[in-house]
């Protein structure tokens, strides 16, 4: 039996125009709301942004509430397994703590002569900047973005393209801010690209996420020398971030230069966020 | 009473593909991302409802379903809404032209489905200034089509409990 153009047409038009017995909308419809929204996301007008900022929040509370009974199940599993491995954590915490003993002299003279220095070359201390703490609210491992999202937003004075910091260390800046919450894009995001210094030899060069968990360097100069566990820092060039934060520790394998964060970005609870500089 | 009981039952079966739908948007889990592979249960899901029980998947709750997923994984604002209809409309056109139920005539027909739902994502991310990592789709693409049967089945028992 031959299928012709007209019997074709007729089952388009069925699935896309048809509204069935418990379908309010027909596809087409559907589609054309979900195009306009596409392009009403590029349009920046104030009411607008106020609007997708309280639907936003509201969704992201709804799924907080939703994911609760799964986080409180990962939760005890999390401790459970922590309290079978008491006894070897503290045997490792020990002799951590001999060999930290040992190190806390070491680095009291090195702050100071790093003060000394610092005043030397006139260079703002990262202790001046305004930071804000925030938790971090929902972490969905989403395929397409490696992002989180915190409990603070305009209402901490947040603005997009602000460092976060975890532990200290630089683990991506703010994207998108609501009221109460905003997005922050890792450092291992296939969008992310900061520009770096890579110490001891001061090379430039950009860290640009792969969407998997390190980083990689990119844009070095040419005939580089860089060793394994050479510290890599924020530049900041173009003025972006504050200079010095460091990231990560460079590993060099068959694939190329990576970048093993510091910060374990599957483990952060809490964040902290450079307002911009007190003085 | 026994016919109440039977109605309220039936009725919360039929809730059943709603439930998991907005289940797994709200826990951000509509891509399930596992150490070697990813698959994409909302694919799944709405290509099986739409095929088999459309009045238990209404066009509406998908398209709030995608909105939801967008802002809570980042995504342009519609993007995920786009992707899901254009799945729900391969269903809806399978289901008009195909009269007998098979696995297999459900599991070839989900190539065409996922194939046009991971293509508007590539289009909406690339035309938005997002990095597309086209080996991810394509992997997910795969790994989605070899598990449909898998969930094929558990679905095909909710659908014979449902009472309509």
């Amino acid at each position: 039996m031959e299928t012709s153009r007209g019997d074709v047409g007729i089952a388009i038009r069925s699935a896309f125009l048809r509204t069935g017995t418990k379908q309010r909308f027909s596809l087409v419809v559907l589609v054309i709301l979900s195009i306009i929204l596409l392009f009403v996301e590029k349009i920046e007008a104030k009411p607008l942004n106020y609007l997708r900022a309280a639907i936003k929040d509201g969704i992201y509370r709804g799924s907080l509430i939703v994911s609760s009974p799964f986080k409180g199940f990962s939760y005890v599993a999390k401790k459970t397994k922590n309290h079978f491995n008491l006894y070897k954590d503290l045997e490792e915490l020990k002799e951590k703590n001999i060999k930290l003993g040992n190190k806390i002299n070491e680095s009291k003279f090195l702050v100071v002569e790093n003060k000394q220095l610092k005043k030397l070359i006139d260079e703002k201390e990262i202790f001046s900047t305004n930071v804000v703490s925030s938790r971090v609210m929902l972490d969905k491992k989403s395929p397409y973005l490696n992002s989180f999202v915190i409990n603070s937003g305009t209402n901490k004075k947040i603005k997009n393209g602000m460092a976060a910091l975890n532990e200290g260390n630089f683990i991506g800046r703010i994207v998108d801010v609501n009221f109460f919450s905003s997005r922050i894009l890792l450092i291992s995001d296939l969008n992310s690209k900061i520009p770096v210094i890579i110490e001891p030899n001061g090379y430039h060069a950009i860290l640009s996420g792969r969407g998997k968990k390190n980083p990689i360097i990119e844009f070095l100069p040419e005939n580089y020398q860089i060793k394994d566990g050479s510290v890599v820092y924020t530049s900041g060039i173009e003025g972006i971030f504050a200079p010095g934060l460091p990231i990560g520790k460079v590993l060099i394998n068959e694939k190329g230069i990576g970048v093993t964060p510091f910060s374990d970005l599957s483990q952060v609870t809490f964040v902290n966020i450079i307002l911009g500089d007190l003085n | 009473m026994a016919i109440h009981y039977k109605s309220i039952k039936g009725s919360f079966i039929d809730l059943v593909p709603l439930f998991i739908l907005f289940f797994i948007t709200f826990n951000g889990n509509s891509v399930l991302e596992l150490k070697y592979f990813t698959i994409n249960i909302n694919y799944i899901l709405i290509y099986y409802w739409v095929l088999r029980k459309p009045d238990t998947m209404s066009y509406g709750y998908i398209f709030i379903s995608g909105i939801i997923t967008d802002v809570i994984l980042g995504l342009p604002i519609g993007i995920t809404s786009l992707a899901l209809l254009f799945v729900a409309a391969t269903a809806a056109y399978v289901r008009v032209v195909t009269v007998k139920v098979s696995l297999v005539a459900d599991w070839i027909s989900f190539i065409p489905a996922l194939l046009v739902g991971n293509f508007i994502y590539f289009i909406v991310l690339y035309y938005s200034n997002n990095t597309v990592d086209i080996l991810y789709m394509f992997q997910n693409s795969i790994f989605t089509f070899i598990f449909y049967p898998i969930l094929w089945l558990p679905f095909t028992i909710i659908s014979k409990l449902m009472k309509s």
